[in-house]
């Protein structure tokens, strides 16, 4: 065996290559094993800076972001072909971390970790007010890309696939830089960046090269990710930890946007049962809600509907201006609807006073 | 001239008082980078522990003066107790490792402020009320009170480090902290004592800027990347610099808010930075080389 592939190695991704033929495993694992394979794949690259390198990079979500989005707005509109999109994703983040890393290591020390993570910051402003890209929804809703024409990645087996040959390839690129000369200069300038050079190394080159590699990596590996969940949103960069976000489009998961994923388990539950609706805007800002169910006396009904009310009022932006509330119409489930009076929302639950 | 008037100086103004905030919280990320070689990632943290520590005060006392005396100084034993467990063993190995430190600690902070208190926001009101006419238009007494009480801490800072014995002994660890070691000063006690310095005057600048903007467990993000890009314009480790950048962001932030949309500031912010540091690297007063 060559210095570059070991049977370590080999044996690691033989096994699991053979993962999705085990009998009985459930679609849930395949998906949680992408996702395990996904984020292994972005450490490599993360490692490959700070672990060979010693360049401490906060800004690496940037990439990832990126490099969904990149792939979201291609599929979004209509371009469904992997290598489209991958090849579009490997342009868009090239770029961004061509200048990210120039500024990034003109300067030695803290300036690194500084900048990545104020650029990153940038990035995610940028997705998280741009409406064109779908403002904090993000892209949703996406269909499944395509090997080539005709044949889509729709199963779980085929998109564990694909992530598989992602790592692999990542596994490859690290392994051959690693063991380059060039890996070897990488951690010359960890461990003594002036002797490097001294030495004749045009330090900042180094640094910029594997910053870019490392960069495409995470960005390819944010390219990918829209393929198996099908959506990215800005919260995709620098919230890594609330993986559960990320569960729900395919109704295969509990979903953090009905509060069912979330830290406070106990909470939800009581919340839940007693009575706890959820608001939710559709994108022409009409606001739905549920208000009872058929079993409920018209008493009842009538006071959720004044609570609620009464609640949304309540919650108005101070920088709200004009009139809040324009219309409020209330209806059965598929039935027709019945416009009310919005001004209406004291004194409904007393009895009608005789006069 | 009524466009000078109504819109030009009041929001002139509105920037020389954040300024003069961020200032405090740009003063002590600076000074912890110079004595520690560490970037406090949790400073904004610090700051954020400050506003809630003021609510709770406020719930308990009903009094604001109370608060501003009450929160820093037990935001500042939190700083003084997390610097001695988890910082000062870590003195001796690389910088890489506070960094990662901090940011752990960062996260730590947040999410349990978002545990005790919850997510939701809050405001504190303000303790001054009312509004003064002030050349021409009526200003908010309490952004004058802020502006003013941002401006004597500064000052008392500066007095501090150059005026008293212990002010002229953090600026020698800053720049030698072994020979003063070995002159006999217990530079631990030094280190933990300017940490717990530097929390108290992020937790002061949550507090005054608490009635101002609103309260929320991501509050102090926003705040420390701005804070960074202070640090960076005015020179790493230089704290004159970082008073005059704080100034310099606070108002080209509320002047660009003018013309554009809010939102879009922070990359406005940004392109500053990034065209300071293509026509001066080191910054408005760094040295070349410092703290590289």
């Amino acid at each position: 065996m060559s210095r570059v592939v070991t049977w370590r190695a080999l044996a690691a991704f033989g096994t699991l290559a053979a993962l999705p033929a085990l009998p009985g495993i459930p679609t849930y694992y395949l998906l949680l094993a992408f996702d395990a394979l996904l984020f292994g794949a972005i450490a490599m690259s993360l490692d490959l800076l700070m672990g060979y390198t010693g360049l401490v990079s906060f800004g690496h979500a940037a990439f990832y972001g990126l490099g969904a989005y990149a792939t979201a707005i291609l599929m979004e509109r209509g371009v469904l072909s992997l290598w489209a999109c991958l090849g579009f994703s490997v342009l868009v983040v090239g770029a961004y971390a061509l200048v990210v890393s120039y500024f990034a290591t003109a300067r030695r020390g803290i300036y690194f970790a500084l900048l990545t993570l104020i650029f990153a910051e940038v990035v995610y402003t940028f997705f998280r007010y741009t409406q064109t890209f779908g403002g904090s929804d993000g892209i949703q809703g996406l269909p499944d890309a395509e090997l080539w024409r005709g044949v889509p990645i729709d199963t779980p087996e085929r998109k564990y696939y694909l992530v598989l040959a992602y790592l692999a390839l990542a596994y490859a690129t690290c392994r051959v830089v690693v063991t380059s000369h060039f890996g070897r200069v990488l951690v010359a300038i960890r461990e003594n960046e002036d002797r490097a050079r001294f030495l004749g190394y045009s330090v900042q080159r180094y640094k910029m090269a594997v910053c870019l590699i490392s960069a495409l990596l995470t960005g390819l590996a944010g390219a990918i990710y829209p393929i198996r969940s099908a959506f990215a949103t800005p919260d995709l960069m620098g919230k890594v930890g609330k993986l559960g976000r990320l569960l729900g489009p395919r109704g295969l998961m509990p979903n953090p946007k009905t509060g069912t994923v979330t830290p406070g388990v106990g909470k939800a539950v009581t919340d839940i049962k007693g009575g706890k609706i959820e608001f939710r805007v559709d994108r022409h800002a009409n606001l739905h809600f549920v208000i009872g169910k058929a079993s409920f006396t018209d008493a009842a009904l009538v006071e959720n509907y004044a609570a609620a009310i009464d609640e949304i009022l309540r919650l108005k932006p101070s920088a709200a201006k004009g009139r809040y509330l324009r219309k409020v119409a209330l209806a059965t489930t598929m039935g027709p609807s019945i416009p009310v009076d919005p001004g209406k929302t004291r004194g409904l639950t007393e009895e009608p006073q005789p006069n | 001239m009524d466009y000078l008037v109504a819109v030009l100086l009041p929001q002139l103004l509105h920037g020389l008082v954040f300024g003069a905030a961020l200032g405090l919280l740009a003063l002590g990320l600076t000074v912890i980078f110079g004595l520690l070689g560490v970037m406090n990632f949790a400073h904004g943290e610090l700051y954020m522990l400050g506003a809630y520590a003021g609510i709770a005060v406020v719930g308990l006392t009903h009094s604001f003066w109370v608060a501003m005396i009450l929160a820093p100084l037990s935001v500042a034993a939190l700083g003084a107790v997390t610097e001695i467990v988890t910082l000062r063993p870590i003195y001796r190995r690389e910088p890489l490792y506070g960094l990662i430190l901090t940011f752990g600690l960062a996260l730590v902070f947040r999410e349990g402020a978002r545990q005790i208190w919850g997510g939701d926001m809050r405001r504190i009101l303000p303790p001054v009320t009312g509004s003064t006419p002030l050349l021409g238009m009526t200003y908010p007494n309490y952004r004058l009170f802020l502006l003013g009480a941002s401006s004597v801490l500064l000052l008392l800072i500066w007095v501090f480090f150059t005026r008293t014995r212990a002010g002229v002994l953090v600026r020698a660890a800053v720049q030698d902290a072994e020979m003063l070691d070995g002159l006999g000063v217990n530079v631990p006690r030094l280190f933990t004592l300017t940490f717990a310095g530097s929390a108290a005057l992020a937790a002061l600048a949550g507090l005054l800027l608490a009635p101002v903007f609103t309260v929320y467990p991501q509050m102090g993000v926003e705040m420390i990347l701005l804070a960074f890009i202070v640090v960076i314009l005015g020179g790493m480790g230089s704290m004159g610099g970082s008073v005059v950048a704080a100034l310099v962001i606070g108002i080209a932030q509320s002047l660009f808010a003018l013309w554009m949309n809010p939102q879009r500031v922070a990359i406005a912010i940004f392109g500053i930075m990034i065209v300071v540091l293509i026509v001066r690297p080191r910054g408005f007063f760094g040295r070349e080389g410092v703290l590289e």
